[in-house]
């Protein structure tokens, strides 16, 4: 999942954005789930907190505050409101700043590295990978380096996902205009097969570069047994975790992850005070969870 | 590597070396005087004589950045801003003057873009680290690459080359400068800002904000150095894709400016990066309308 603009709720006059509950509404997001919503951009908060508002009822945003913070269904209607900040559907090359990292530093850097060892191959997951547009943009990417950078390289994709039916649309690979909106021409014609009149279906290549299994990340016997990871990619799906979780499931990624590996997560998420291990690196327009070689000291111009 | 001298003597010999502007010595001059000797009409007047210089206090005073005021006089533009804040942007305005439009190696709005988010997140940095003088933070910021003016107007061919270089090659303009001009704008900015009687501190920020730190660095250029680097790295860089990743909390200029604001370590590093992206379009949008040339 990835955050997606809000469309304008249906309530009647505009929010009144000076209200102070609405910081306080953003600073409960943000502490609870590490989603940041900048001052800039409280109109879109205020719009999908409208929502929520009139469902429950809420006459003021103090109103609805208080329901969020000691109202008796204050965790369900959190995850309620998380779930209209965070809309469910993606679509391919999201992130295209990230890409644009991972062949321009990350990856000349880890392939360097690893070259010394002698074993060519790069692992990456797609931790809730929801129906698959994640994993498969990161297939495509991958092909398209395989001229260049990753000649003589072999890689291989791990996507899971704990919801059944997500997963089962993900091996359909099966998508229309909004998935592949930001798809060129030139990667649709080469990755994907015509399915009906409206919608495209990924190529047998693509899937095959694939595994996708169904995981729940607090299950620590399975996590502890995912080792080995390059990269692991998980958008929005730790915003729904209680704190205490959130670093366990955090502390399993860092030990899923090779030394000089990476851990990237939503647009708009921060792992301010859950973790301390990993180091923030900042990238052109993006930014990622390294997990330095052992000695790392820093000072580290990537 | 040219020495300072080297570069002095280029520099002289091209006889363009910039006059300091002539409005900005009567404020600095005012700026040293306690706050009730201040003679507000003569500041309102000295700001209302200069057209540019006026509409960007007042696009200043009534942009989100600094609070948005409504602020529809000169008079109560200066009074919003501050006369530091004042001062900084004479001297932008000023400054972007010196460069002729058809000399720019690097695009003036960008170059403004760059200048502006710099002075705003160094300040923004200030106040969260808890450094005494935010807007002493914000002019360094706003002066960092002052050596890129002086570059653009004494080599202005083989700077426009330089910079091309650097674009193509998608690296930091400073290692293009060394390696086409032989100097970089931290050496040229400082011949300049010492011609100028900059502060000290100022002038150590011009030439060392692409330094790692020294134990003695003063700290505002560590302050800079970081924040030069995140505006580098979203999008108020210098207009090019710089291929870098960046541990900013692994710098030696994050590990000195703790030493000196230990509130910098608990700095919540993604929320400020967050802000400042949030930030982009106004940046933009004052760019845009005050130094468009």
């Amino acid at each position: 999942m990835q955050i997606e603009l809000a469309t304008p709720a249906t309530v009647t006059g505009a929010p009144d954005l000076g209200d102070p509950a609405y910081l306080k509404i953003r600073d409960v997001i943000y502490r609870i789930s590490g989603i940041y919503q900048p001052e800039e951009k409280l109109y879109l908060l205020a719009s999908r907190c409208a929502r929520r508002m009139s469902v429950v009822n809420a006459k003021t945003p103090a109103e609805y505050l208080e329901q969020l913070t000691i109202g008796g269904n204050r965790d369900a209607e959190l995850r309620l409101l998380l779930n209209e900040i965070t809309i469910g559907e993606t679509y391919m090359f999201r992130s295209p700043l990230q890409l644009e990292a991972l062949q321009t530093v990350i990856l000349p850097q880890m392939l360097e590295a690893k070259n010394k060892s002698g074993l060519k191959r790069l692992r990456l997951w797609s931790a809730g990978c929801s129906t698959g547009e994640e994993p498969y943009t990161l297939a495509m990417f991958l092909l398209e380096q395989n001229q260049k950078l990753l000649a003589g390289w072999t890689f291989d994709i791990l996507a899971t996902d704990i919801n059944d039916r997500s997963l089962e649309a993900a091996k359909d690979g099966i998508y229309g205009e909004y998935a592949l909106r930001s798809t060129s021409e030139l990667l649709r014609k080469k990755y994907f097969n015509s399915y009906d009149a409206k919608r495209l279906q990924v190529t047998d290549q693509l899937k095959s570069l694939i595994r996708f299994d169904r995981v729940n990340l607090n299950d620590d016997s399975r996590m502890t047994f995912l080792k080995g990871m390059d990269l692991i990619f998980c958008c929005n799906v730790l915003i729904y975790f209680d704190l205490a979780s959130k670093r366990k499931v955090v502390q399993h990624f860092y030990s899923n992850l090779l030394h000089g590996g990476y851990l990237f997560l939503g647009h708009a998420e921060s792992l301010y005070q859950v973790d301390d291990r990993f180091r923030l690196v900042h990238f052109p327009g993006t930014m990622g969870y390294w997990k330095p070689p052992i000695g790392y000291t820093g000072e580290s111009k990537l | 590597m040219k020495t300072l001298d080297e570069i002095r003597a280029r520099i002289k010999e091209l006889e363009v070396m910039p006059a300091i502007p002539a409005i900005v010595q009567p404020l600095t001059a005012m700026l040293r005087l306690p706050a009730e000797q201040v003679d507000l009409d003569r500041v309102v007047k000295m700001v209302s004589y200069d057209s540019t210089i006026a509409a960007q206090c007042l696009r200043m005073a009534n942009s989100p950045l600094f609070g948005r005021r409504n602020t529809e006089t000169v008079r109560s533009a200066i009074m919003a801003l501050g006369l530091k804040r004042v001062q900084a942007i004479l001297l932008g305005c000023c400054l972007n003057r010196i460069v002729p439009p058809d000399k720019w190696a690097l695009d003036a709005v960008v170059f403004w873009r760059h200048s502006l988010g710099c002075a705003l997140v160094s300040r923004r940095m200030a106040k969260l680290i808890g450094y005494p003088d935010p807007e002493k933070a914000y002019l360094a910021g706003l002066l960092h690459d002052l050596g890129i003016l002086v570059n653009t107007l004494t080599s202005t061919e083989d700077y426009r080359r330089c910079v091309q270089a650097a674009r193509d090659a998608h690296v930091a303009l400073e290692r293009s400068e060394e390696e086409h001009l032989g100097f970089t704008h931290c050496q040229s900015g400082r011949i300049l800002a010492e011609h100028w009687h900059f502060s000290a501190d100022v002038i150590e920020v011009i030439e060392f904000h692409h330094h790692t730190a020294a134990p003695e660095t003063h700290p505002l250029v560590s302050l800079i150095h970081l924040s030069d680097l995140l505006c580098r790295l979203r999008d108020l860089g210098y207009g090019y894709y710089e291929a870098m990743g960046v541990d900013l909390a692994g710098e030696e200029a994050w590990a000195a400016l703790v030493s000196h604001y230990p509130a910098l370590a608990n700095l919540d590093l993604t929320r400020l990066t967050m802000d400042i992206e949030a930030s982009m379009d106004e940046i933009v949008a004052v760019v845009d309308e005050v130094f468009r040339t």
